[in-house]
């Protein structure tokens, strides 16, 4: 059967069991063309889809899902569902009522185009790169697009669907110059096929990697930092959304807990997620508990406004739901980012010290518990407002939430990054950072 | 898991397509998981994968797809569409015709486990997560404990048009423990996750109170931890998971995928010394119920143990079937893949320094000052710059040949082999720990392991 029509049976078996459930399918596509030497090296092409239930029994939540759409494993789910339900010590458990909530396509003909302009663009953006003789090796170029219908709908009358999707240009090559070695990579991200250009990528790749080549060692020191607007991305992407995520704000994990009106980022810092922005990547008309999306400002100002909340988190803290329901069929209710972005400022004038182009080891080295990062970073060495040489081989260490307080200016442009969701950032300058290296 | 017929019309279709090779990965999972927090069920989940993802060959040129409709008309189609992709449909070719014999290979059951994933009953196993919670509790700073036990059953086919048919049933269980002391110097974690190939048994084998106890100790060794220092220093590197510094700085580098493209700062180095004397790097995908042990690889062939580095010198890369048409090194069985979403690339199993002689206590004389990384994180490498960095989870500081205070938030990093070629001594206490990769063909369970060793000298990112 389809995931639609297992998503029916399982709604329909859970009514006559006396269960509430939300069942959540989804159906994507997906296309990859890898290009290496000139030639197209691999194509990759997909189709996965899967159906996940949430049960209310006894008033306990429990999970089960399958991509098998067999009535035995559909039967398997459901029983699963109901003792994982049974199994928690927690009661209060609910799915929140709802209606219909429409189908919605927010791709449209974006990514329509012929198969041979999509292998073109993979291959233009890997010959735009050999184009420089500082390239040595290409190591992956690939053109990828994906698109997802998801299905909600539940015993307590919500029901919905929209399908969306994107295009991703990208590579990963390395640069070298004398015994200079810099592996680099590059993306570009649209929902319209036509609005990638390989060119494009492939100059701002050989731009951001060139740069770094002939890197030094940095010396031990503390020094004011500009984050590029990527490299910031990261940072809040991996650190920020944990701590305004309010499932880890009641399990006690959140180090803002409690700071609701409260300053915790410097005046100049705002912070919003926008679901419903025009062509966002991440852009959606409601979260996956059916709640409509809308645009909600987490720090205003340098002041904490709200936590990210579902249904489940807003009826424990007594606050609005924020609509930020997130879960794949696979996963459990959490919650989760949409169009995730630092408001822009008045510009950033750099005077002395070091832009972070890109940070690593940041599932190890950030600890958003404690607040604490150690990273390893690649960047550049500026000195009297000129960028003096690329540095190398160092970290960057700090605490994210002192890191917010020192804020000292901000870019004009946003870029964007998606990390978990879709994460945009202007430049960003720190006052001080703790930088080791020789 | 597929008829025999129907595995050998897709097969042949492909061939008869143009395709030089086709292979067939089949699967299905089952998993559980729960998380339960502070003695409460926070998460409780179940779930079945299913799909096969279908890989052709033209050359060293690569089509694949997967689906998770796996009925005889998808499949074909399947098969179809992706003939049609490569641009070579309607070819008839002679390797098309006749039957396949399948030579049949069926796992031994090496890393079978004494308790079946069938085993159901829920509340054994949140009573030995609540007896990992108690252990935790070592002092009144402990303010949450977050116990995660993974389990899943993987059953897998490879069928290829050389006649390789493969089954294997891989059970891996992991349980996964968070302690979070606090007092008013701030928030910190500390985190110990054995996990095997075996079923709850893992249990017997790592009794959760012991589990427990160990995350709530590094948690309060953490709390009363200064931040790191920062700069260049020696550092003596804790056993088990430790290993990730090589898995990094050394395995990465050492797979088909990046040396096939000249992308690994170590292609082309076969016979060469690229370690010093001290070291010697294993693969072994052989290990009886390790974590990152299975009987085939996913693309169908034994797994073996790979001596990768002997005393320094560079014996053997770890190679896949690709990774073997594209450099003409024997393949190493390899091949692995998370699931049925991935086209398999050349990835590590359990891969450890092999034990030296030198005890442990002898690395740290001699230290005037330095770092003890008594237990590692996670890190990351760019094969092609060689860069890379690990995060320490418990370090110590190492004055006049003696351990002193904790520090915490140190974060190691280097570049190239170089840091291998630094190992100044190995001891003799090798231990192995679990841990998740991810690399080109997804997220795999691998071990990482080691003795004590010592580097001469390592950048040692802290507070400056």
């Amino acid at each position: 059967m389809t995931f639609e029509e297992a998503r029916d049976y399982l709604l329909q078996k859970a009514r006559a069991l006396g269960i509430e459930a939300e069942v959540l399918a989804t159906h994507s596509r997906e296309l990859t063309i890898q290009a290496h030497g000139g030639k197209v090296e691999e194509i990759t092409q997909a189709t996965q889809g899967g159906v996940g239930v949430r049960v209310v029994a006894a008033g306990k939540t429990g999970y089960a899902y399958t991509e098998e759409c067999t009535p035995e494993a559909l039967d398997w789910v459901l029983q699963e569902a109901h003792e994982n339900a049974l199994l928690q010590s927690e009661t209060g458990g609910f799915l929140p009522s709802g209606g219909a909530l429409g189908q919605h396509d927010l791709l449209g003909e974006g990514l329509s185009a012929p198969l041979e302009q999509k292998r073109q663009k993979a291959l233009a953006l890997e010959s735009g790169l050999r184009a420089d003789p500082r390239v040595k090796q290409v190591q992956m170029t690939r053109y990828s697009e994906s698109e997802t219908q998801a299905t909600l709908g539940s015993t307590r009358g919500v029901s919905g669907a929209f399908r969306n999707g994107y295009a991703l240009l990208l590579t990963s090559a390395i640069m070298a110059e004398g015994q200079s070695l810099k592996q680099g990579y590059e993306f570009d991200l649209s929902k319209e096929f036509h609005a990638l250009e390989p060119g494009r990528t492939a100059q701002a790749f050989l731009q951001k990697t060139g740069r770094l080549l002939g890197a030094r060692p940095l010396k031990t020191g503390r020094y004011k930092a500009y984050f590029e607007p990527k490299a910031f991305a990261q940072l809040l992407g991996m650190m920020g959304w944990f701590l305004l995520s309010a499932k880890n704000v009641l399990e006690g994990k959140s180090l803002l807990a409690g700071k609701i009106g409260q300053k915790v980022a410097s005046e100049i810092f705002t912070l919003i997620d926008d679901p419903t922005l025009p062509g966002g990547l991440a852009s959606r008309p409601f979260d996956t508990e059916g709640t409509p999306a809308k645009r909600t400002v987490f720090i205003e100002q340098g002041v904490l406004r709200t936590f990210a909340h579902n249904s489940e988190t807003a009826r424990k803290m007594g606050a609005e739901n924020t609509g930020h329901a997130a879960r794949s069929y696979k996963g459990v209710l959490g919650v989760a980012p949409t169009n995730l972005f630092v408001q822009p400022g008045q510009g950033v004038k750099q005077d002395n010290g070091i832009i972070l182009s890109d940070l690593m080891g940041l599932h190890a080295g950030a600890n958003p518990i404690s607040g604490e990062f150690s990273l390893q970073a690649l960047g550049l060495w500026v000195e009297g407002g000129e960028v003096a040489y690329p540095v190398e081989n160092f970290t960057v260490a700090g605490n994210f939430l002192e890191l917010l307080a020192n804020i000292t200016a901000l870019g004009t442009e946003l870029e964007w990054n998606p990390m978990m969701g879709i994460v945009g950032s202007p430049m960003v300058e720190v006052a001080e950072l703790s930088f080791a290296g020789a | 898991m597929l008829d025999q017929a129907l595995v050998g019309e897709v097969l042949q279709k492909a061939r008869a397509g143009g395709a030089d090779f086709a292979e067939l990965y089949v699967e299905r999972w089952r998993r559980r998981a729960l998380r339960v927090l502070s003695g409460e069920v926070k998460e409780a989940t179940s779930g079945i994968e299913y799909g096969a993802g279908l890989r052709l060959f033209y050359g060293t040129e690569v089509v694949y797809a997967y689906t998770n409709d796996l009925s005889p008309e998808s499949l074909l189609e399947l098969t179809e569409t992706l003939v049609k992709l490569k641009g070579s449909a309607g070819q008839v070719d002679e390797r098309g015709r006749g039957g396949l014999d399948f030579r049949k290979a069926v796992a031994q059951g090496l890393h079978a486990p004494e308790i079946p994933f069938t085993a159901r009953d829920k509340r054994y196993r949140l009573e030995r997560i609540r007896e990992a919670e108690a252990g935790a509790m070592v002092g009144p700073q402990i303010k949450q404990v977050q116990s995660n036990l993974m389990e899943w059953e993987q059953e897998v086919l490879v069928a290829n048009s050389e006649g390789t048919w493969a089954e294997d049933r891989r059970v891996r269980t992991r349980l996964y423990v968070t302690a979070i002391a606090q007092d008013e110097s701030g928030m910190q974690t500390g985190v110990v996750g054995p996990g095997l190939s075996v079923g709850l048994e893992l249990f017997d084998r790592y009794p959760p109170a012991e589990v427990g106890r160990r995350a709530g100790l590094q948690a309060l060794t953490n709390l009363r931890a200064k931040p790191a220092p920062a700069g260049t220093m020696p550092v003596v590197i804790g056993s088990g998971f430790g290993g990730v510094i090589f898995h990094e700085a050394l395995g990465h580098l050492l797979e088909t995928t990046s040396v096939a493209k000249k992308a690994s700062v170590l292609s082309d180095k076969l016979g060469e010394k690229v370690a010093s004397d001290c070291v010697t790097y294993i693969d072994d995908g052989t290990t009886p119920h390790g974590w990152g042990s299975q009987e085939f690889d996913d693309e169908g062939r034994p797994t073996e143990r790979t001596v990768l580095i002997e005393n320094g010198v560079l014996k053997s890369y770890m190679v896949d079937r690709l990774g073997s048409l594209l450099t003409g090194y024997r393949p190493t069985g390899s091949g692995r893949r998370q699931d049925y979403t991935f086209a398999p690339t050349s990835r590590m199993r359990n891969t450890f320094i092999a034990p030296g002689n030198t005890p442990k206590e002898k690395l740290f004389e001699g230290i005037e000052y330095g770092l003890y990384a008594a237990d590692m994180g996670g890190g990351q490498v760019r094969p092609g710059s060689g860069e890379y960095n690990f995060a320490v989870k418990e370090g110590y500081i190492i004055r006049h040949g003696r351990l002193e205070e904790p520090v915490r938030g140190a974060m190691l990093v280097g570049k190239g082999p170089e840091s291998i070629k630094r190992i100044v001594a190995v001891s003799d206490d090798l231990e192995m720990g679990p841990g998740m990769c991810g690399s080109l063909s997804g997220s795999l369970p691998v071990e990482v392991g080691q003795p004590h060793l010592l580097i001469s000298e390592i950048v040692v990112g802290g507070q400056a």
